[in-house]
């Protein structure tokens, strides 16, 4: 089963894609901030991340540079609802840029075509 | 007029420099009595009107960031002129420097703050004298995506260089690292086109290829990765550094072994060196204490201070000794009787009376006892010291003698 680790830090947010993406037939972890989402990087080995951007305590850019010194090859979504990112050089390191929305059908897409392009193994 | 950043890397082991390395990153090895090798490049930049300069620093880095702190705090940054050092933050993970990329990779913040048009990536390493505003208008010309500066070689060079191919359009076609057999520039089945290390890139193009080769596998390096990357995908053209080269005698040198570095300051002892340091068109700058002048006393049968083909910096006394063929750091003192040969000394050695010196590198502060000989017989000296294939001894700082 293919492992995502959903950061996000809205807790209604987070229940909603998180058993949204489980009925997809995921593995979903979650974590709170960039912080967290570093120690379920190493902890989890995630297949794919999804990252919101604004978060507390550390927000999605600075985690996404440092998540790539970790493991640069995990594909990553940015999730946001948040336009200002793409100012952001580091937002080109992102595989995927999907706008928060409440139909999930285009982060769903986004994820399965990421990790089919991974390869299956 | 276009905003460009220069991004200086100065973060070289300069391991085949050893023990001049020991205590120094390369960039602050000691050159031609004054200098240090990262004058030249940071006097290019200024000379070509490029000042706003990051320097990259990582290994042995206090000596190279007391020398631009003391000798480049120069330019005026409410007119948006700047030299930062900036050390190795491991901003992106836990490792230092992978290679040249991933040194400008990890400061992309950087570029993000200043958003110039281009970054002018140059290396901290080298000897030369370039106008980067010919370059860069070359750049605009050709409407690339990166300029490579290229200096013709001989070809039996290739194994040292990244070897560039170019088109009758000066567009790079190919490009190697360290060849055997390399491709020669047309029409001169002798020649090559070696890469200087000098980049120009569109800053868009710069972070989208660092991006990409950050998250592949890769060496991270410029020469290796991005470059052979490049040139299948983008406009790459190359800079012939002819076009470019202030005084118009192609010098440019990488100084990366203790001979290569002898024979460069060597060359500034002889009637007309290749690099011309009196050009003042062209300044080099540096960071000097205020010395006193260089000066030299005694004038007897067997005790006459006299320095003949040799370079002097301030603050250094030859007293009654004899120096021929030398580069002096400031504040070196010969004494009496003493004689010093084709021989580099740096900043504050001291010759003992009868002392014999010859084809020798003494690094600072090394107080030389009277009467020892140094490069009179290289099995002694080797007990003691670093000697090169070709002879060339180099006592290290600090040492006991």
């Amino acid at each position: 089963m293919k492992k995502i680790l959903l950061v996000e830090d809205e807790e209604s947010l987070k229940l909603l894609y998180s058993e949204e993406l489980s009925g997809e037939g995921y593995e979903v972890f979650t974590a709170e901030n960039g912080k967290e989402a570093l120690r379920q990087v190493d902890l989890v080995k995630p297949d794919l991340i999804i990252l919101d951007i604004v978060m507390p305590v550390m927000d999605g850019m600075e985690a996404l540079g440092r998540i790539m010194g970790k493991e640069r090859n995990v594909p990553i979504i940015i999730h946001t609802s948040y336009p200002g990112y793409r100012e952001d050089f580091m937002s080109w390191a992102a595989d995927a840029y999907v706008a928060k929305s409440s139909d999930l059908r285009e982060l769903k897409d986004t994820v399965r075509k990421l990790l089919k392009r991974g390869g299956e193994g | 007029m276009k905003k460009v950043l220069a991004m200086i890397m100065a973060g070289g082991r300069g391991e085949r420099l050893y023990p001049l390395t020991r205590d120094r990153a390369k960039p602050a090895v000691p050159f031609g009595g004054i200098y240090r090798i990262i004058d030249f490049t940071l006097s290019n930049c200024i000379n070509s009107d490029v000042r706003r300069i990051y320097v990259l620093t990582q290994y042995k880095s206090t000596s190279l960031s007391r020398h631009i702190q003391f000798g480049w705090n120069i330019l005026s940054v409410p007119l948006g002129e700047f030299i930062g050092v900036i050390p190795a933050q491991q901003r992106m993970g836990e490792q230092w420097y992978q290679g040249t990329a991933d040194a400008i990779f990890q400061n992309i913040y950087l570029l993000q703050q200043d958003m110039p048009d281009h970054v002018l990536i140059l290396s901290g390493d080298h000897i030369y004298k370039m106008d980067y505003r010919k370059m860069i208008a070359f750049h605009l010309e050709k409407g690339g995506d990166l300029t490579v500066a290229a200096i013709r070689m001989n070809r039996t060079l290739s194994r040292e260089f990244g070897v560039i191919e170019v088109n009758e359009d000066r567009r790079i076609i190919g490009f190697e690292e360290k060849p055997e057999n390399p491709k020669t520039i047309p029409g001169d089945p002798e020649a090559i086109l070696a890469s200087m290390g000098v980049y120009v890139f569109d800053t868009e193009k710069l972070v989208r290829r660092l991006i990409e080769d950050a998250r592949s596998e890769s060496s991270h390096d410029f020469g290796k990765d991005i470059i052979p990357r490049m040139i299948q995908k983008d406009k790459v053209f190359a800079f012939d550094f002819r076009d470019g080269d202030q005084g118009g005698t192609g010098y440019w040198r990488d100084v990366g072994t203790i001979d290569a570095y002898f024979d460069a300051n060597m060359d500034l002892v002889s009637v007309t060196p290749h690099l011309n340091l009196y050009d003042f068109h062209w300044p080099i700058l540096t960071y000097q204490v205020p010395f006193p002048p260089a000066k030299t006393v005694w004038e007897e049968e067997g005790r006459t201070g006299m320095a003949l083909n040799s370079v002097l910096s301030n603050g250094c006394i030859i007293s009654g000794g004899s120096v021929r063929r030398t580069i002096l750091s400031p504040r070196v003192r010969v004494n009496s009787f003493a004689e010093v040969e084709d021989s580099i000394l740096l900043e504050g050695v001291e010759v003992g009376r009868h002392a014999r010196i010859r084809r020798a590198i003494v690094d600072k502060e090394v107080q030389i006892p009277s009467g020892m000989q140094i490069g009179y017989d290289l099995e002694e000296d080797e007990r003691h010291f670093t000697v090169t294939s070709s002879g060339i001894v180099v006592v290290p700082k600090w040492i006991k003698l």
